[in-house]
């Protein structure tokens, strides 16, 4: 670890992991793994199925609770704070495999996206944002989310948490199951979206497409961090590896 | 052979009885949705709201809306204190240990009104205004089975608006569909099943009022057969499904007052048995229900 430059960095940490443990059970999921998300990044955190990366997820948005380590946004310790307080302080999961809310319209599950705000003006503004985002959202706007295709799925998804008015989005493979040229419009949001401002940390099976867009990278093999480094780096290492050692 | 007022005299009947088993089964139906729980101990709601109207009605001699406002309030607070102390800690364990410590809940419930009030049952008259006879119509009523009707419409009216309309109805059905999402867009799911508690047993309670003035008695064990039949209406509606549970307690409804119109006399006692036959044919035939999904496995 660069612990020389840790003082002078830490302000820019919206987000560290101090060596977390979480199990299922008594099945250990994640071991001693930390990480740091800077503000304004994109950080991507790839690995094989079975990695431990969803369960990171789980455990910085506290659906579910380490064992063991820390969990620090913004300076504050919040490892024991419930799901609902972290989404207060700006800390939004987009799960994996979209759950939209099937049984609602798609305006009810932006209106839940934004649960816990009372700025009515921001509310109305973001969902404005949102639809011009997705313009599919806004045509579909009264239909129920469970009739909407996986790609609108995924928007919606995605619009849902935006709704929550996040510091750091936590995304959950976007890519997964969807057509090509989907996963090319879903990401180029995902870019703008971190361009309004709000920092990212991607998970990810699709190797290239979290590479080229992240600028920072770790990659999860069996619940710990196996290696980490800047996005092109890891990818040129992982490239080598291949080519040496084959998959 | 049936004339056509004794025809619709037992329409009727099944309306009000079935208006009756709806209002449990939706209750029902709410927790269900939210915790996975078959709530037997919700009949125990309708034993004690009808023992609170007994006590400040006929006992204490309060007006009518005030005793509907009191069983209300306290129908509702005992969903919360049940919430509270029987399964806060048990959420999330298996289906199994929840469903126990209903029946458990259900049986100490009995037990302990049995101790207060007595094994014996108590004459139930609803106030004068509700108790008067219409006989001079096509079918005879009391105004209390209109009150039945009206009351359940209106419940299941605004139940209906609640949960499209406001953002915490919506929030009651993101949880049901799944609590881990819910918890994700920020909801607080202890706060939502608080809530489906105070909702499901402040309308048992009321049903409590309804049940008493119908059968013109209440008594200690009043609410097991009344939980038992609203679990068959949320069978026959299929589990989990809102509208279902309404459809299965109207359908309830009418298939015990046909069945009792069209046997022969003497054969009335066994309307609960040809409910449960009719249960155990759905079971067979359409285990999902009328409007249930089918499991997906």
């Amino acid at each position: 670890m660069e612990s020389s430059c840790y003082a002078t960095e830490r302000e820019y940490q919206l987000l560290r992991v101090e060596g977390i443990d979480v199990y299922y059970g008594i099945i250990p999921a994640v071991r001693e793994l930390s990480l740091r998300v800077e503000r304004g990044q994109i950080v991507t955190l790839v690995g094989a199925n079975g990695a431990g990366k969803t369960t990171t997820l789980k455990a910085i948005m506290g659906v579910l609770f380490p064992r063991q380590g820390t969990i620090i946004h913004n300076d504050d310790d919040i490892t024991r704070l419930s799901a609902n307080r972290r989404v207060r302080r700006g800390i939004v999961l987009i799960p994996e495999g979209r759950h939209v809310f099937s049984k609602l319209s798609v305006r009810d599950n932006l209106t839940l996206g934004a649960y816990h705000r009372t700025d009515r003006e921001g509310i109305r503004r973001d969902k404005e944002w949102i639809y011009s985002l997705f313009p599919v959202l806004k045509e579909r706007e009264s239909q129920m989310a469970g009739t909407l295709s996986g790609g609108e799925q995924q928007m919606l998804a995605l619009g849902r948490g935006l709704m929550g008015h996040p510091d750091l989005l936590l995304l959950d493979e976007p890519s997964l199951g969807l057509a090509p040229i989907i996963l090319g419009e879903i990401y180029e949001v995902i870019r703008e979206i971190n361009k309004s401002g709000i920092t990212i940390l991607l998970v990810e099976q699709n190797i290239s497409m979290a590479m080229k867009i992240s600028e920072y990278a770790y990659i999860m093999e069996t619940g710990k961090v196996r290696t980490e480094g800047k996005s092109e780096d890891v990818m040129r290492r992982e490239n080598i590896m291949k080519a040496y050692l084959g998959d | 052979m049936y004339s056509t007022e004794y025809l619709f005299q037992q329409l009727f009947n099944g309306i009000v009885f079935g208006s009756m088993y709806a209002l449990l089964a939706l209750g029902m139906t709410v927790i269900y949705g939210i915790l996975r729980l078959i709530h037997f101990a919700h009949g125990a709601l309708i034993t004690i709201g009808g023992f609170i109207f007994y006590i400040f009605f006929t006992i204490f001699g309060l007006p009518f809306i005030a005793v509907i406002g009191i069983v209300i309030a306290l129908g509702g607070l005992l969903g919360v204190v049940l919430d509270v102390i029987a399964y806060r800690k048990v959420v999330g364990g298996p289906e199994v240990s929840m469903l126990i410590t209903s029946l458990g809940f259900y049986i100490f419930i009995e037990n302990l009104m049995k101790l207060i009030a007595t094994p014996q049952p108590y004459p139930f008259r609803p106030p004068v205004f509700l108790d008067r006879v219409h006989s001079d119509w096509f079918i005879t009523f009391r105004t209390v089975d209109l009150f039945i009707i009206v009351t359940s419409v209106a419940i299941m009216l605004l139940f209906n608006l609640f949960v499209k309309r406001t953002k915490i109805g919506m929030a009651m059905i993101a949880t049901a569909e799944s609590g881990e999402t819910a918890r994700m867009v920020g909801i607080n799911i202890n706060r939502i099943i608080n809530l489906a508690f105070i909702i499901a047993s402040a309308i048992a309670a009321i049903t409590g009022f309804m049940w008493g003035a119908k059968y013109g008695q209440i008594s200690y064990d009043m609410g097991f057969m009344a939980g038992v039949k609203a679990f068959v209406a949320i069978v026959i509606g299929g589990v989990g499904s809102i509208p279902g549970a309404m459809l299965g307690g109207m359908i309830l409804g009418m298939l015990e007052m046909f069945s009792v119109a069209f046997l022969p006399p003497g054969y009335a006692g066994y309307r609960d048995g040809i409910v449960f036959f009719v249960l155990i044919l759905i079971l067979i035939i359409r285990p999902s229900g009328i409007l249930g999904e089918k499991e997906v496995k």
